[in-house]
């Protein structure tokens, strides 16, 4: 952006043959990233003889058959699969703003012992990948005590194996979350508090009254990357849920392919649908994407 | 802060000994009190997903489990085994080719389309969007699609090189394609992250420098290349490492697409470590497999940091 405004007060802004040669190329990667979704979108809607027609068509040529969108919601039961994810989705999203919040205000805010051995354990958690403890948290999970017909030592049954909260656990708090909010702390202005403080006002409501009603921008940048994380998760819940009805959407869409041979035309409208509310919540909240990048340079 | 409120409980409290009811208020009105109130949910819980399985992990890799039969412990046998398997080995190799394959080119790219968008353009938020849509886009949806566009018989991209007067190929399916066409939906997919991370990076780079090297005479791409990019080094080995661990993370194109397969071309230490730990319930096996990946993903990190810290100082 400061490049614009650089170029129009040395030049004011003209059409030259490297800008066209700019245009050129950023339209050729738009192409690339965005073909397999018009793909996608195309295929939605067509018979099956265009779907298996060579060469390949991008317009139908049968006529636009959009009855795709209701087979597929039929053939998974994608209203409860929405639903399955929604309450998923809706709990991890909201744990982590809340207890990332909560989080980041003690570090940027507050002085206790042992404040930086937490803070750097923390910090040095976020090289280990989910992926790498997958196992263990499996196990940890399964022998969840008291859940699932577990006794107090996670004994004898399947613990939170085949529950949204076996689903929900391991999502409940983000370190990066953590951190966002702290660097967000770390900048707001001191002044407010301080004057809450002499007036007798206590840390914790120093808290929900003034920093948290202040932090809606780093809340945008979680729930998004909170969202995206935990709707698109598949790993986690291919362990957990053996059931389908407590399948997420993803899964269903994994699992259709098996159940229904190669139904394209079905496949990708069950992949729009499942795409859309993604899409829609990043328009949403993109302002705040390119904050959090700002704020912290990190996470892509 | 901490001083304020100390100073301002302890003035009303000047000669008189505290009450016990006094004490109880001083000591639920501290920092340290409400730090440890606040952090109570969030350190249990990371605790148990975090630090706990880390050093559970270790001590599967120890052992002989499998939920059934009663755990022993083995030593060493797991970690020999997994260096001795020839099908490891290719899982580690397989690893490290898939990340050679995708980090440099998907890097470049990234980097190079970030330096478009710089540019004095209209329709920016646009083709941010249009970059960004493979990376908000779920696993499962890319590799549905991917899986079409490969197909052998009525794929979209054997027809598009039928153009080129290349013969139909089998993708997924040929062992020498396999992993290519994985590295192809990496890089398609993790291009927008890595560009808005270098986008950012380069609206913070001064522009009194590129109007020094425009007045001295450079081209748009000169400056670029030999006076930006070089200021971008500690983001460039950013996006590198993060990219390399994502692939390094990389489950889903694998179990959706090709299962490891074909003979093995796709399998990976992530895909490993499944396979052993759900697929054939090694949870040993499993536990070391995670620790060589682990230990890879530490080194790595480590380097990127010295690497830093040599540029610092």
């Amino acid at each position: 952006m400061a490049a614009v405004e650089t170029r129009n007060r040395l030049m004011g802004p003209r059409l030259s043959t490297g800008l066209i040669a700019i245009y050129g190329a950023l339209i050729l990667v738009a192409i690339a990233t965005t073909m397999p979704f018009l793909w996608m979108v195309a295929t939605s809607v067509k018979y099956d003889p265009d779907i298996f027609s060579y060469p390949p068509r991008w317009l139908p040529t049968q006529g636009f058959d959009f009855g795709n969108y209701v087979d597929a919601y039929r053939a998974i039961d994608m209203g409860r699969l929405f639903r399955n994810t929604a309450i998923v989705t809706v709990a991890d999203v909201l744990a982590q703003i809340l207890l990332g919040a909560m989080a980041g205000y003690v570090f940027a805010r507050l002085n206790f012992p042992g404040k930086k051995v937490i803070f750097f354990s923390l910090l040095a958690t976020m090289m280990v990948p989910f992926e790498v403890l997958v196992l263990p948290i499996f196990l940890l999970v399964r022998a969840f005590p008291l859940a699932g017909g577990n006794d107090l030592l996670g004994q004898g049954g399947t613990g939170l194996l085949n529950t949204y909260s076996g689903v929900i656990f391991p999502n409940l708090v983000s370190v990066f979350g953590i951190f966002l909010f702290r660097q967000f702390f770390v900048a707001f202005p001191r002044e407010v508090e301080e004057a809450a403080i002499i007036d007798g006002c206590s840390l914790s409501r120093v808290f929900w009254t003034i920093l948290l009603p202040n932090a809606k921008p780093v809340m945008g940048t979680m729930a998004l990357f909170a969202f995206l994380w935990t709707w698109n998760d598949f790993l986690w819940p291919l362990l957990v849920i053996k059931v389908d009805s407590l399948n997420t959407l993803q899964l269903g869409l994994s699992s259709f392919n098996q159940e229904t041979g190669t139904r394209w035309a079905e496949l990708m409208a069950g992949s729009v649908m499942v795409t859309i509310p993604v899409i829609l919540l990043y328009l949403f909240l993109q302002r705040f994407l390119n904050q959090g990048i700002a704020t912290t340079g990190l996470k892509g | 802060m901490s001083t304020l409120t100390a100073d301002s409980r302890r003035a009303v409290n000047v000669g008189a000994a505290p009450s016990l009811q006094e004490r109880w208020q001083r000591f639920t009105g501290s920092e340290t009190f409400t730090a440890y109130l606040f952090l109570m949910a969030p350190l249990l819980i990371l605790f148990a997903i975090k630090i706990y399985p880390v050093f559970y992990n270790v001590f599967l890799s120890f052992t002989n489990y499998d939920l059934f039969s009663p755990l022993e412990f083995v030593g060493l046998k797991n970690y020999r085994d997994v260096f001795g398997a020839e099908v490891n080995i290719k899982a580690i190799r397989n690893t490290i080719l898939f990340a050679v394959g995708a980090v440099p080119i998907g890097t470049t790219l990234a980097l190079v389309v970030a330096g478009l968008l710089n540019q004095p353009i209209r329709g920016r938020i646009l083709f941010r969007f249009l970059f960004y849509l493979p990376v908000i886009t779920s696993v499962v949806v890319s590799a549905m699609i991917w899986r079409y566009i490969y197909s052998p018989q009525f794929g979209l991209l054997n027809y598009a090189i039928g153009f080129f007067g290349i013969p139909p190929q089998q993708w997924l399916n040929d062992p020498s394609l396999a992993m290519p066409s994985l590295i192809i939906i990496t890089i398609w997919g993790a291009l927008g992250g890595h560009m808005i991370i270098f986008l950012a990076a380069l609206q913070d780079v001064p522009n009194e420098l590129r109007e020094a090297a425009a007045i001295d005479g450079a081209k748009g791409w000169q400056t670029y290349l030999y006076v930006v990019v070089p200021l971008l080094r500690p983001v460039i080995l950013f996006v590198v490492v993060t990219y390399t661990i994502g692939i390094f993370r990389n489950f889903g194109l694998i179990f959706l697409l090709t299962q490891g397969g074909p003979q093995n071309t796709t399998n990976t230490l992530v895909w490993e470590v499944y396979q052993n730990a759900f697929g054939y319930l090694r949870f040993g096996r499993a536990a070391a497999l995670a620790m060589v990946l682990l230990f890879t993903i530490l080194v790595i990190t480590a380097l990127n940091f010295r690497l830093l810290r040599e540029e610092n100082t």
